[in-house]
């Protein structure tokens, strides 16, 4: 009787390539598309003698992308080399005119490092009370990506091949086989995207191919008799989003140890394979393999120097490294008390985050509490400013952030201190908020339009009482209702009273007043 | 070794730099390169034991430039310089796959 499978270990490592948002190409001095949202005006508007291979044209390193390259590995915990060399990894095709990639083989820039992916729960969300799981990074690496194809050029009788991207710095970050789930490579993926884009790596935009996953997915079988076997490594090439990553190691896990049963094949030399992703029907498929695509024939490029990395120009690099974003978030749920999801959403843009920690530091500086700054300016941020960047950037088409109103840390911090003081009611907080960023009063002392729009609590006992007394008179069946014993229709007569005051009165004591004279209190 | 150079090896070398090479240019190309093979093979008589292999022969570090894009070529430059166009594309024989490289 054959055996039969009784556990699957996963043992899933991963490549991930990303575009630097650097301003010209990694090589060439042509512009780079990965710099901005903007889709470039054709085909082949980026290029130059480099980028289209002519005669006699020279490769010329762009610092930026070295310093960029740095940056992620620093944040990565890499070690950064001392020594990079570029090496030209020969293959012929047309998204390369050159006819070589250049690369780096044996000495990249950034060296061995460990990420530590956060702890997840059942539903694979971040659970930040579960032990996080490092992930051993092997290395990352600069490149330059290619160009594209298209295959149906002519009717089909042609490829028609785009070089704007041809040459675009590519740093491809390489990992030890340290996954066990595909929630695991997602969570991976997701906070890989936060880091790049919080130091200013990458645009990160996944439609646009600014980050593309290969993950190396293989699984260790526990058979009935005993035996334990490794299946065959498969590679899945060129995954450019979340699902896509998670749809194909999930797959490839089910269909590996099936594949077993079926063919006997072992993990050995040889055995390894490509595949690509069909995302309609979720599922891996064989791709052809190239001839010769794995005789690369690397050697060093004799058109690069290399470069040597001092300690000096370390520390200059790692000067612009900024907290990171599992730390902010840890931070935002754990001081601040918010909610995981608030705390995913404010982490999602660093512009974000630091406009809420520079308002909470302002905040403190008056005598606030932190905490307490921290989690009004963050719901601030997430409503009225999620909303107010939201109708803006359907207007202008552009995407808007919360930090992008004009509104700044020390308006916020004035925000949250009137607030504290009951100066403000919450809909005054917004109100200022909406006014500081409009036109109007952009820039504004927060105080003064406070002031101005009338939204300082009435603090006089005898004008809430006039309004209290116009509202009962106004309303007299609701009145009767609340005397009656009814006490949740009170709100339609607080809700006249702040109307009389303009807002200007809080709710609280308007509620309280009324509740007394209609013998509820 | 030089002299064990094959035809099989003439042939392996001219596929991968996509060359065709007839019967008889294989042979000669056999021996041309076994020559040239053995000529090199000369500096595995120097004792390098302790040499640190070179990254470059030059001694120049850090040749970099800023981050400075300048004007691209124009497309229909482009397209002049192409053996064959289409709306901007560069047209080239129908090849499969997604690229090998990057």
């Amino acid at each position: 009787m054959p055996p039969t499978v009784q556990h699957v270990r996963p043992i899933i490592g991963m490549e991930i390539h990303v575009e630097l948002s650097t301003r010209a190409k990694v090589f060439a001095h042509a512009p780079s598309p990965a710099c901005t949202l903007l889709e470039p005006a054709g085909a082949n508007v980026m290029t130059d003698e480099l980028v289209l291979a002519l005669p006699g044209s020279l490769p010329v390193l762009n610092r930026r992308a070295v310093e960029l390259s740095m940056l992620v590995g620093m944040a990565l915990g890499c070690a950064i080399a001392d020594l990079a060399v570029w090496d030209r990894k020969s293959y012929f095709y047309p998204d390369l005119p050159k006819a070589y990639q250049i690369s780096q083989y044996a000495d990249p820039i950034c060296g061995p490092g460990v990420v530590e992916v956060p702890g997840l729960d059942e539903q694979g969300e971040i659970d930040l009370d579960a032990d996080p799981t490092p992930i051993r990074i092997t290395r990352a690496h600069l490149e330059e990506d290619a160009g594209k194809l298209v295959h149906d050029c002519a009717g089909g009788t042609g490829t028609g091949v785009d070089l704007n991207r041809a040459g675009t710095p590519l740093l491809e970050i390489v990992t030890e086989p340290d996954f066990v789930s595909a929630a695991q490579c997602v969570a991976f993926a997701r906070e890989l995207r936060r880091v790049c884009r919080f130091v200013g790596a990458t645009l990160g935009v996944m439609q646009r191919g600014h980050m593309r996953f290969e993950p190396n997915i293989n699984c260790e079988l526990t058979l009935s008799d005993g035996r334990k076997v490794r299946t065959p490594i498969v590679e899945v090439k060129n995954l450019n989003s979340f699902r896509a990553l998670a749809g194909a190691v999930d797959y490839e896990l089910r269909a590996q140890p099936e594949r077993y049963l079926e063919d006997g094949r072992e993990m050995g030399v040889g055995a390894k394979s490509t595949r690509g992703w069909d995302d309609e029907r979720m599922t891996t498929v064989a791709q052809r393999d190239k001839e010769d695509a794995h005789d690369y024939r690397y050697f060093p490029d004799p058109d690069l120097p290399p470069v040597v990395v001092d300690a000096a120009w370390r520390e200059r690099v790692r000067a612009a490294l900024c907290e990171l974003p599992m730390s902010r978030l840890r931070r935002y749920v754990k001081d601040y008390g918010l909610a995981l999801k608030q705390g995913e959403q404010l982490v999602e843009e660093r512009p974000v985050c630091d406009l809420l920690d520079a308002s909470v530091e302002a905040a403190a500086a008056t005598g606030m509490d932190p905490n307490d700054a921290g989690r009004q300016a963050a719901n601030l941020l997430l409503q009225a400013g999620a909303r107010i960047a939201n109708e803006r950037a359907q207007e202008t088409g552009d995407p808007v952030l919360p930090s992008d109103l004009g509104v700044n840390a020390p308006q916020i911090a004035a925000l949250l201190a009137m607030r504290a003081e009951g100066a403000i009611s919450a809909d005054g907080v917004d109100t200022v908020f909406e006014a500081l960023a409009s036109g109007e009063h952009a820039g504004g002392d927060a105080r003064l339009v406070a002031e101005t729009l009338g939204v300082i609590i009435v603090r006089d006992e005898g004008q809430l009482e006039t309004w209290c007394d116009e509202a009962i008179a106004a309303m007299p069946e609701i009145a009767d209702d609340v005397r009656a014993g009814k006490v949740q229709a009170v709100g339609r007569l607080i809700g006249d009273v702040r109307k009389r005051s303009g807002g200007s009165a809080d709710a609280k004591s308007v509620r309280e007043m009324l509740l007394n004279k209609l013998g509820q209190g | 070794m030089p002299d064990e150079l094959s035809i099989e090896d003439v042939r392996k070398v001219a596929k991968l730099a996509r060359l065709a090479v007839s019967d008889a240019d294989a042979e000669r190309y056999r021996a041309e390169l076994a020559a040239v093979l053995g000529y090199v093979e000369r500096l595995g008589e120097v004792d390098v034991a302790g040499v640190e292999p070179m990254a470059h022969v030059a001694d120049s570090i850090n040749v970099l430039r800023d981050d400075e894009p300048r004007i691209a070529y124009d497309p229909a430059v482009v397209e002049k310089l192409a053996p064959d166009a289409e709306g901007g594309f560069i047209r080239v024989p129908r090849v499969l796959g997604e690229g090998g490289g990057a």
